[in-house]
């Protein structure tokens, strides 16, 4: 089961996107997410990551650094950690 | 594949204008290895991360109602506006990537409605159009950054077929928050200087002001487009197809044309990785042995005008009798070819010049002496 | 003079169909879940595109007046947090390269035509002096909301594509010709669209310089 932080990031992948066929919980926690089952591009990635940006008060600053953190939802929510502050994160 | 070797027609005069001058003088600043680009806050007044780019001297990058650029275009390119450009035998041809969209972004800003009157593409075509004297023959095209290589086939089209005497080629664009905000959004225009084919960890471009224009005659002018392409991959918005086949499929007619010549190239290196690289091998392949240049690193991506620009530039570089290097990128780089620094041109026949675009969009032409 | 046949024609005038609903009678034509980040132009440019096949070595000649100008109103709504995702989508040509994406369908020769008063001769002519094997004229506008009043924007939505032939074939369904005179005309964007769509003759002045002449088989 996932944890608080990887879930929220599961729901706002699906509405960020509008996945309308996807389920949140049907996102694997460490399946890639770009080019994988959900047919991700680079440019879903951005949009995501502006989405992250707002809501937790990250920074990302290039494509490069994009890609790494959104090689999974688990590599996502361990960038996410480690840069935003821990009042914003789900518990 | 049919050739495009019939798409060639003559310069009878062209020009640009960048953040460095007009075009002898931004050949000469690049020859210098001069830079335009600068860290500027991506939305302008309302601040935001500093990027970099290029504007046009006293140029702010909030747009003015009306555009502070006319001015520029209206003292630098007098042939624009000699008399009689704009009727059928004499059509002009529009090329841009943005338009007057930054009036657009000040309306939403502002809620000033006087910004409408430029901001919209058509209302922006018919400012140009009655600014600078033109008639009614007036195409407008706008694909990204390939647009003026458009103009400048279509108006060559309308030559060869007899259907115009000559024909003006026009090509701007000009920065607002609307654009590099959107670059920035998609996290290629960060705080990073470009370094057009330099192998790093992390690619960045740069943005800049850009207009240029071009005269184009059956039988006049020293110097000549020889030969055109196009090939769009569609295989991505933002990524070409990952064996650089769409570079290539381009690339390939101009070197049919160009049998014989010992060239140089202009490519469009605007400080992308993959992009960048896959650029560069596809240059090493087709024309093996040619040094190869972009301007990007110093002047920022010019987008729907870099065509035109850099024709200008590859144009006045030749008179020059030097081609300035890459400003702006170090070794080591994506390709033996790439060169860094100036070099004296005088032996080479010619020019291959290559732009580049959203949708996996190629142009390319061969630009030599008539 | 020009002269070119119509091989192939699809029109679409959803009418007071809403967008939502000219949305979901589109979506069947694409790929599963493929639609999500397409404007309503894009897909129905798309979607009449896609019936006409263009193959790699043909041009396609793309003819909007303000382009994707509704993704521009919600990009510039979406300031000062910018969207990547509507920026890209504003740019032009994006109405037809969200369907050739989608369907990763190349093409040798793209030309998008944008604003103008002649912008439907203009693309003709562009479309006639093609030297690929076969052209594709494709078109449309986008209904808009907040620029609309402003003239910024397109207040009606429709789209087209038509494939042009320089022989007849056997089942030409119209001729076209173009030819110089001096003569004044504006053939505007819609009324061309009008044309096409109820199959409608034509023979007079369309642009400054040019005299059209449309007539069904």
């Amino acid at each position: 089961m996932s944890d608080p932080l990887s879930a929220h990031l599961k729901q706002l992948i699906v509405e960020t996107l509008r996945l309308e066929d996807v389920k949140p919980e049907d996102i694997q926690d460490n399946v890639p997410l770009i080019g994988s089952g959900l047919s991700l591009d680079s440019i879903d990635a951005v949009e995501l990551v502006l989405k992250f940006e707002k809501e937790f008060g990250i920074k990302i600053r290039s494509s490069e650094e994009s890609r790494q953190a959104l090689a999974s939802v688990s590599s996502l929510a361990a960038f996410i950690r480690q840069h935003a502050d821990p009042a914003r994160l789900p518990t | 594949m049919y050739s495009s070797n019939h798409d060639s027609v003559r310069l009878a005069a062209w020009g640009c204008v960048t953040p460095l001058g007009d075009a002898a003088g931004t050949v000469a600043a690049l020859l210098r290895g001069e830079r335009a680009l600068q860290a500027v806050p991506v939305l302008g007044r309302e601040g935001g991360d500093p990027v970099p780019l290029a504007l046009l001297g006293g140029r702010a990058l909030d747009e003015t109602a009306p555009p502070s650029w006319m001015a520029t275009i209206k003292s630098r390119f007098r042939p624009v506006q000699e008399d009689g450009w704009g009727r059928p035998r004499r059509p002009v041809f529009v090329t841009s990537s943005n338009f007057g969209v930054g009036c657009l972004y000040a309306y939403r800003r502002s809620g000033d409605l006087t910004f409408l009157r430029y901001g919209a593409l058509p209302n922006c075509v018919e400012w140009l159009r009655r600014e600078l004297g033109w008639g009614e023959s007036v195409t407008v095209y706008s694909h990204a950054c390939v647009s003026a290589h458009l103009g400048l086939l279509q108006a060559s089209r309308m030559i060869q077929a007899g259907l115009a005497d000559e024909a003006l080629v026009f090509s701007f664009d000009f920065l607002s928050p609307f654009v590099a905000g959107g670059f920035h959004a998609l996290k290629i225009l960060n705080a990073d200087f470009p370094a057009p084919y330099q192998v790093r960890a992390t690619g960045s471009i740069g943005l800049g002001d850009g207009a240029a224009f071009a005269v184009l005659a059956r039988d006049r002018g020293d110097f000549a487009v020889l030969a055109q392409s196009l090939h769009n991959e569609m295989h991505h918005f933002t990524a070409n197809r990952a064996d650089g086949s769409g570079f290539t499929t381009c690339l390939a007619p101009v070197a049919t044309a160009a049998a014989g010549r010992r060239l140089w190239l202009k490519g469009h290196g605007t400080g992308t990785l993959e992009a960048g690289r896959l650029e560069c091998e596809a240059f090493a392949r087709v024309f093996p042995g040619a040094p190869l240049v972009g301007w990007k690193g110093s002047l920022g991506h010019t987008l729907g005008s870099c065509g035109l620009v850099e024709l200008a530039l590859a144009v006045e570089a030749m008179r020059a009798g030097r081609t300035p290097g890459t400003v702006g990128s170090a070794a080591p780089v994506f390709a033996d070819s790439v060169a860094l620094e100036s070099f004296a041109n005088g032996a080479y026949d010619g020019v291959v010049c290559a732009s580049n675009a959203f949708g996996g969009s190629h142009a390319a032409f061969l630009l030599g002496h008539a | 003079m020009l002269e070119r046949f119509i091989q192939e024609l699809r029109t679409d005038d959803p009418g007071p169909e809403t967008p939502a609903a000219t949305r979901e009678r589109l979506k069947p034509r694409f790929a599963p879940g493929s639609t999500r980040r397409m404007t309503l132009l894009g897909m129905l440019a798309g979607a009449a595109l896609g019936d006409l096949q263009p193959a790699g070595d043909d041009t396609v000649v793309y003819a909007s007046a303000f382009g994707e100008g509704r993704a521009l109103e919600d990009y510039l709504a979406s300031f000062p947090t910018a969207s990547p995702t509507l920026f890209q989508t504003s740019i032009h040509p994006s109405g037809v390269q969200q369907g050739l994406i989608g369907a990763q369908r190349s093409v040798r020769e793209l030309f998008p035509h944008a604003g103008g008063r002649q912008l439907a001769v203009q693309a003709l002519l562009t479309a006639m002096l093609a030297p690929a094997p076969g052209v594709v004229l494709v078109g449309g506008e986008e209904r808009g909301t907040w620029l609309v009043e402003a003239d910024a924007v397109s207040d009606r939505t429709f789209a087209y594509a038509v494939r042009l032939a320089r022989e007849p074939g056997p089942a030409a369904l119209g001729r076209l010709t173009l030819a110089q005179e001096e003569a004044t005309g504006t053939l505007t964007h819609p009324a061309w669209f009008e044309l096409l769509h109820h199959r409608r003759p034509f023979d007079g002045p369309a642009a400054e310089g040019w005299h059209l002449q449309l007539a069904w088989s």
